[in-house]
């Protein structure tokens, strides 16, 4: 498995404020063996978030040998994406080959292809039937999808004209031309002032992390905003679906060039390093050569993991795709969702009627009533 | 397919041409089978096709029955001319990348229009009256947007700067004038050689979203096809690349008469799809 370094730099926060780095383009990884150093968890109060320059070093140099071109790699990642999505692209539908349920005759609103995306595929390997209920209707709106939304603007704004003036201002202004936002906005404008001034607060908090962290990137390093990628598999019938936050560099030729960052206003989660990996796999499949890196930037607390791209890794997308895929194809066409339990049975909108959420989440409690260090 | 080999492969010369029969038999075609389908009609109607249309009938026939909402502005309908502005200024050596150009050409444009009332672009005006925020969204979807073009050419390997976007060629059929045909490129080139006349075909660049469909010969063989219906004077574009960014794929089709009839099917497979539609539709008291 590829390293996974959590950079805890000793800088202090203000030290290179917007300081622009020259050089992306031609940065190229140390060889030789990775050199990663853990410190505990938030331990010691002498810990800052990289900033400017050393934020920029961190995702340039990774430490590995960036990977090459390489046609066979990807012929390979391909090959193995359709063979194990061999009964998808044959059968049309297929007859489940993993387990999910058993098999019924395709729902006649059954979608022509089915679109696999990290969110959709993350949810379904988690749990097939909370997949599904999340599937269907708008999700309410919550403080944190709207923190999440206006900092994903805010982010934008950031990388495309350098400066963020008022962020509750210019946020909502930026998701008000944005018409798959708009219920959101209305939402927000119909916060309760005590609400709506918390929910101000930490954007304001983020925002300003992201002005003192986040060095200005030079545009010769042709920065872009919500890439989007896809990927067609099964003869069209699998497609897979991204949308990059932020990507930086020259589109690889010989060798792999561009880094993939993810921007996440909530707390970290361990699925977060798979939807990078998928990511990465999603460009893999698409451009000559993989990123080099992929990275999530935490703006609540200004973490920054950072995966660099290896063959492991991709393999490693791959199988966890395929598996995915799958699950959302035999959903897809019928098959009854497998109720799986795990960390978020407690929020699930099906746990009243799951007896296995509700059993893991008797454990749960029961656990925590024993102790944090008994909750697995 | 690399940026110097899609250069490469875009102003190559052309292995044929399309000659003037061909030509007029293509136009003879079209107003043979558009006539009885626009007969079908609802009276005063009028229909506009284009590249995007052509892909809709095709893949979603039911959207073409839907009402159309009423315009309004939005980032992503700025971010192609906007896109493409911004690559030109590139190509001329103003900007060294699309994320320095995006800013001074958008606010350029503004400049112009208010100093001449004359829009350009069209969005002048609404993105001038946008708050700070919304304007950085508007930029940050046209510099995305640019980049991919920018990055898919070598572009100091053309030898005559390549011409960004201008306007569609247009063709209104004479015998079923309610069908206006309208063919969009983002990118105009042309070959590296000169036709028997003296004219010089171009070739055409055409950027468009999501992946290839199975008939993407036909789709990028639409906007040579309406450049072929104009008339004689102007040459038969010699190819046309397609530009699939997100997809990561690049495909380039030359133009001879068989693509340009598999395009004609398309068309009139297209209308009659916008046709049946329409008359699904309510239509005014």
């Amino acid at each position: 498995m590829p390293a996974l370094v959590i950079d805890r730099a000793q800088e202090g926060p203000a030290a290179e404020r917007r300081s622009r780095v020259a050089g992306w383009g031609g940065a190229r990884s140390v060889p030789g063996p990775t050199k990663v150093v853990r410190r505990p968890l938030r331990s010691s109060h002498d810990w800052h978030p990289l900033a400017g320059g050393a934020l920029l070093e961190r995702l340039r140099v990774t430490g590995r040998p960036r990977l090459q071109s390489d046609p066979d790699l990807q012929g390979r990642l391909r090959g193995s994406l359709e063979s194990g999505l061999r009964q998808v692209g044959d059968a049309g539908h297929d007859a489940p080959a993993t387990g999910s349920g058993t098999g019924t005759p395709p729902h006649p609103l059954s979608p022509a292809v089915v679109v696999v995306t990290k969110d959709r595929l993350t949810g379904v390997l988690a749990c097939e039937a909370h997949h599904v209920a999340g599937e269907f209707g708008n999700r309410p709106p919550t403080p944190a999808m709207a923190c999440g939304a206006l900092v994903d603007v805010l982010f934008r704004q950031l990388i495309a004209v350098g400066s963020i003036d008022d962020p509750m201002a210019d946020g909502m202004a930026a998701l008000g031309v944005d018409d798959r936002q708009q219920d959101l906005v209305s939402w927000i404008a119909g916060l309760p002032p005590a609400e709506r001034e918390a929910l101000r607060a930490e954007v304001d908090r983020q925002a300003d992390g992201l002005r003192r962290h986040w060095p200005a990137l030079d545009p010769a390093w042709l920065p872009r905003t919500q890439e989007s990628m896809r990927v067609g598999l099964a003869h069209g019938a699998v497609e897979l679906s991204a949308r990059v936050d932020l990507a930086i560099g020259r589109p690889a030729e010989d060798e792999a060039s561009v880094a993939l960052v993810e921007i996440k206003a909530g707390a970290r989660r361990v699925e977060h390093r798979a939807d990078l990996h998928f990511y990465a796999l999603v460009e893999a499949l698409r451009s000559p050569a993989p990123p080099f890196v992929v990275a999530t930037y935490y703006t609540r607390t200004g973490e920054l993991d950072v995966d660099p791209v290896t063959e492991e890794l991709l393999v490693g997308a791959v199988r966890r795709t395929v598996v995915g895929t799958r699950s959302l194809w035999n959903l897809a066409h019928g098959a009854v969702p497998r109720r799986t339990p795990n960390s978020l049975c407690g929020r699930c909108t099906l746990l009243s009627e799951c007896e296995p959420g509700q059993a893991r989440v008797e454990r749960s409690e029961a656990a925590w009533a024993r102790g944090p260090e008994d909750v697995r | 397919m690399r940026p110097d080999q899609l250069t490469r492969a875009l102003v190559t010369p052309p292995t044929g041409a399309v000659g003037e029969a061909c030509r007029a038999h293509l136009r003879g075609r079209l107003s043979c089978e558009l006539a009885p389908l626009v007969g079908r009609l609802p009276h005063g109607q009028r229909l506009v096709v284009n590249t995007a249309d052509l892909r809709r009938a095709r893949e979603r026939p039911d959207s073409l029955g839907r009402q159309q909402e009423p315009f309004a502005w939005k980032p992503v309908f700025v971010r192609r001319s906007l896109g493409l502005a911004i690559v030109d200024a590139c190509a001329g050596g103003r900007f060294r990348s699309p994320a320095e150009a995006a800013g001074p050409v958008a606010s350029e444009a503004v400049a112009e229009w208010d100093r001449t009332g004359w829009r350009t672009f069209h969005w002048e005006p609404w993105f001038a009256g946008l708050d700070r925020g919304a304007r950085a969204l508007v930029l940050s979807e046209a510099v995305t947007w640019a980049t991919s073009l920018w990055t898919s050419f070598d572009w100091a390997a053309f030898e005559v700067r390549p011409r960004l976007g201008g306007s569609d060629d247009q063709w209104v059929c004479p015998d079923a004038g309610a069908v206006t045909l309208k063919g969009r490129s983002e990118l105009r080139v042309p070959v590296a050689t000169t036709g028997a006349d003296g004219a010089v075909p171009m070739a055409l660049a055409s950027v468009a979203s999501g992946r290839p469909s199975d008939a993407w010969v036909a789709e990028l063989a639409y906007p040579a096809l309406v450049a072929a219906l104009r008339p004689p004077s102007r040459p038969v574009p010699a190819r046309v690349a397609g530009l699939w960014p997100e997809a990561g794929i690049h495909l380039v089709v030359d133009i001879d008469g068989e693509v340009l009839a598999s395009a004609v099917d398309r068309v009139v497979a297209t209308v009659s799809a916008m046709v049946e539609a329409s008359r699904l539709l309510p239509q005014p008291a």
